[in-house]
């Protein structure tokens, strides 16, 4: 479908910036359409993101309605799985006990993987159909948008911050920004560096998932551009083919990246809940 | 390390999972950290590169500490 917007007059920098846009509201440039102040609404994020996590609700409470101990149903059977691996995971890595935390896990992995999921579906389709009914910017998957990660990342690390204090106290944390790495004799120092360690936190988390998700992405638009630009006369038997095996391959590398990026996101969030569930010294 | 003396065997296993980008997430904390400071103090780049520095410095202790003995 690349090659529809290149008949349209849209060049492959254009093509591939044009799939990176996001449908911005607010404060955004008229031209760019990139966000310029802090108020600018990404709606295809937002609306993606709201709509996958309302799915994840009514399937839940669907198939909460409908258990059975007697004969469960195949679907009951896969959630089931999947509860009791983050389960697991949580039992294995969490100190103590605190029953926000499953919940928490369980919910991070499945909306983060729906989200990256819909980086499987075809590169143009979304935008296409959402051209007919004249939105012209749309990128559908929400974790290629840095809101959408720090959004995620900044509300656990405000989690970690939170069960730092509740459990070591005020003082207790702040003893933890004072001491380490060097001792005594470098506070300052050991201040900037504990504040630059916590820092961190939020950072990794975010910018993993983001970079993962958008370079998939990008490579994605990459391989839908071969179609789009070279395959013209007799030269489609060669380019077009190739198409369809790099993208097949591509999407089952993918397919394996998007599981594993929910999955690392989730046990990161449990591991740092962990720590601030723990006195370390 | 008290997590440890409770038993917890995957612990430090599975935060191995993070250390690829600690590196570079703690360079870039340290940077940020001192932008925002330079900004207050209005002292561009000062603090900028000093806790850039540090949050290298920070960034290869933490790896080591997380390779050599867990978190």
């Amino acid at each position: 479908m690349s090659a529809n917007e290149q008949s349209s007059g849209m060049g492959t920098v254009e093509y591939i910036q044009h799939h990176l846009t996001n449908l911005c509201a607010g404060d955004c440039d008229p031209i760019t359409h990139k966000g310029v102040g802090f108020w600018a609404w990404h709606l295809d994020t937002l609306f993606f993101s709201i709509a996958l996590g309302t799915l994840i609700i009514v399937v839940s409470w669907r198939l909460g309605k409908n258990l059975s101990t007697d004969t469960p149903s195949g679907f009951q059977n896969f959630v089931e799985s999947i509860v009791e691996f983050v389960g697991g995971q949580v039992k294995d890595t969490f100190p103590g006990h605190n029953p926000l935390i499953a919940p928490l896990a369980l919910t991070i992995f499945i909306w983060v993987w729906l989200m990256n999921f819909m980086d499987l579906i075809p590169v143009d389709l979304l935008p296409v159909i959402a051209g007919f009914v004249g939105i012209h910017y749309l990128k559908a998957v929400p974790t290629t948008d840095l809101s959408t990660t720090f959004a995620m990342s900044l509300t656990v690390f405000v989690l970690i911050v939170y069960y730092n204090i509740k459990i070591k106290g005020v003082t207790g944390y702040l003893k933890m920004f004072l001491f380490h790495p060097f001792g005594k004799f470098f506070i300052p120092v050991n201040i900037v560096m504990a504040l630059i360690e916590e820092l961190a936190k939020p950072l990794s988390l975010g910018l993993r998932l983001f970079g993962n998700l958008f370079a998939g992405e990008l490579v994605f638009l990459l391989i839908a551009l071969i179609g789009g630009t070279m395959a013209t006369g007799l030269a489609a038997l060669f380019w077009l083919p190739l198409q369809v095996v790099l993208d097949l391959g591509w999407l089952i590398f993918h397919l394996l990246i998007i599981t594993l990026q929910a999955f690392i996101f989730m046990v990161l969030t449990i591991v740092y809940l962990g720590m601030a569930h723990v006195d370390e010294h | 390390m008290g997590h440890f003396d409770m038993g917890k065997p995957n612990y430090s296993g599975l935060a191995l999972i993070g250390v690829g980008t600690i590196l570079t997430s703690t360079i870039v904390a340290g940077f940020l950290l001192g932008y925002g400071v330079d900004k207050w103090l209005d002292s561009l780049p000062v603090f900028m590169l000093l806790f850039g520095a540090l949050g290298a410095v920070g960034g290869f202790l933490k790896v080591h500490k997380l390779l050599s003995r867990g978190i």
